[in-house]
């Protein structure tokens, strides 16, 4: 883990860290890193099929078949700004 | 030094389906109110789980069945991360790790000879809702009615070298999912779009260069400038050094006629793709597996041959045909009612494509009734009905499916008289006001005849033999 990778992760988790919680969190991953190389030492997994699911189970699957068991105004109810019809989130592009 | 362009493709399909991918709101929005079509799973409501539809899988298999893709039989969906008010859940529930088609090829025509180009994956996804900028200053406005329809994304190798080539495949695409009556495939309409890959290297070289990626072209005649441009613009970079190449994200400007890179901020995701806890492994045993094999339609090129070597086709009529699934549909059923395969397809390749043509519609929107021309051709060479007026009656059956031609003939007084005393009246009453061209027949000009003709057939409405009538004009002209 260096200062590029964690610049990284803050920018996708939308979070903006002080100097002594960047050192903190650079202290922390470093510090787990022997832990994960002792892992991938420890264990071969070349020819493990991935696991998909913890359970063998698989979806069910639905007819395509057309339902509207909600109205619009229902939905927008707890919305903070609505307009006709839209929902409002503030302003995206320039 | 001479250079060769790079093209890989990332084709988004919307698939017809009628309900969305995950839940049951409908599919089709053209022109309903914003947020008509939307449910809680759609809207990204905390807590709400995806159920697949059935059809999209049939779908997303028939695809990769008519692209020559293998198909996994478990196939899985995960979640790939951005954030953006057209995704309210922000992720895409798409496939990443078990897509449902991989390693499939897809053979092109084009001025150089055929081609086969590698397809990586097909997988399926749901698309993103839509967002207004110009209805207030401060405010974007979202419009979900579009989030989770249904899409396939055709992810190609990067196996194309030119503008041509990628016309080539879109085209070939488009015709096979149609043929396959999974997508509408339209760009116009937004059902087919594109994200182009390019990069440019010495000619026979191994090593790809630096790539740049064009998102979401919509016209083909558009992707092809852009090509032109993009190329243009990397063997300048390289021979000239007129910018450093880096690999991007590039909005095509098709007004301007160049590309422009987009602010990093937007190319800086990291999508984060995960298994989605929330749908389970799609499983395709051989039961469903083997019904969408059979329910495959027969190919292009299978069709071509019949058409030629069983039919009896011209090679050149055969290669019209297939062009559109629609037009092989309305040619097979009008050459069963009539049983003239030659008839059935001049109908079809002059006069529908005349009446398409005129009305600005493509091959694919031909909505007539097969059986309804088949019967119309008969009607036609049998001599029932004139040439001419059977045209009249092509075109009203292209707005109205319902129309049945005898009927219609006999309402509408269509139907060729077999009433000798009255084409020899009329031919009586034209020769006697035609006296020139009836002395020019006499003279040998034997087309002088051809203006008599026109006249009673006015005259008789077009409901007439045409041999019947020469032949009693040659004899009342020869009484004179």
């Amino acid at each position: 883990m260096d200062r590029e990778i964690l610049r990284r992760l803050e920018l996708l988790n939308q979070l903006r860290l002080t100097e002594e919680e960047k050192q903190t969190f650079l202290e922390f991953f470093n510090s787990k890193k022997s832990n994960l190389e002792a892992l991938d030492n420890a264990v071969n997994t070349q020819n493990v099929e991935r696991m998909v699911h913890v359970m063998p189970v698989m979806t069910v699957v639905r007819e395509d078949v057309v339902k509207q068991p909600f109205s619009r105004d229902d939905l927008q109810r707890s919305a903070p700004e609505t307009d006709e019809g839209y929902w409002c989130v503030p302003r995206v592009v320039e | 030094m001479k250079y060769e362009t790079v093209i890989g493709l990332e084709v988004h399909v919307e698939l017809a389906t009628k309900s969305k991918i995950f839940c049951s709101c409908s599919a089709h929005s053209y022109g309903a109110e914003p947020n008509a079509h939307v449910c809680p799973a759609c809207c990204g409501m905390p807590g709400m789980l995806p159920v697949v539809n059935k059809r999209v899988v049939d779908y997303g298999m028939k695809a990769g069945m008519m692209l020559n893709c293998h198909i996994n039989r478990t196939t899985t969906f995960d979640k790939k991360s951005y954030y953006y008010p057209d995704l309210p859940a922000a992720y895409q529930t798409t496939q990443w790790f078990a897509p449902v088609a991989v390693n499939g090829l897809v053979e092109i025509e084009t001025s150089k000879g055929k081609k086969s180009i590698r397809i990586k994956q097909i997988h399926m996804e749901e698309d993103a809702g839509k967002l207004v900028h110009d209805i207030r200053e401060d405010t974007t406005h979202v419009d979900f009615n579009r989030t989770s329809v249904p899409l396939i994304e055709i992810v190609s190798q990067p196996d194309l070298s030119s503008a041509e080539e990628v016309e080539a495949y879109l085209d070939r695409l488009k015709n096979l999912l149609r043929y396959a009556k999974v997508a509408e495939c339209e760009m116009a309409h937004g059902t087919m779009r594109c994200d182009v890959n390019l990069s440019v290297r010495p000619e026979g070289s191994d090593k790809l260069g630096v790539r740049t990626e064009m998102k979401n072209m919509n016209s083909i005649e558009a992707i092809k400038r852009a090509i032109e441009y993009e190329t243009a613009r990397h063997i300048d970079a390289i021979e000239h050094n007129t910018e450093v190449l880096v690999q991007e994200t590039r909005r095509w400007d098709d007004i301007k006629g160049k590309s422009f890179a987009m602010r990093s901020k937007e190319t800086a995701g990291d999508y984060r793709y995960f298994p989605d806890p929330n749908v389970m492994p799609v499983v395709i045993d051989d039961e469903w597996f083997n019904s969408i094999k059979a329910s495959l339609p027969e190919f292009p090129e299978v069709k071509r041959a019949r058409y030629i070597n069983e039919i009896g086709l011209s090679e050149y009529d055969a290669d019209q045909l297939i062009k559109s699934i629609a037009i092989c549909e309305c040619f097979e059923s009008a050459y069963a009612e009539c049983g003239s395969a030659k008839d059935s397809a001049n109908w079809l390749l002059s006069e529908c494509m005349n009446i398409l043509n005129s009305r600005q519609m493509s091959y694919d929107m031909l909505d007539v009734d097969g059986k309804a021309l088949g019967k119309l051709i008969k009607l036609v060479s049998e001599g029932k009905v004139g040439r001419a007026n059977g045209k009249k009656i092509l075109a009203d059956m292209f707005d109205n499916r319902d129309i049945d031609p005898e009927t219609y003939a006999k309402e509408n007084g269509y139907i060729v008289s077999n009433d000798t005393s009255l084409i020899e009246k009329v031919a009586k009453e034209a020769i006697a006001s035609n006296p020139r061209a009836v002395n020019d027949f006499k003279s040998g000009k034997e087309k002088a005849i051809m203006a008599l003709f026109g006249a009673c057939m006015k005259q008789l409405k077009g409901n007439c033999d045409p041999n019947t009538l020469k032949e009693i004009l040659i004899a009342e002209i020869n009484k004179i």
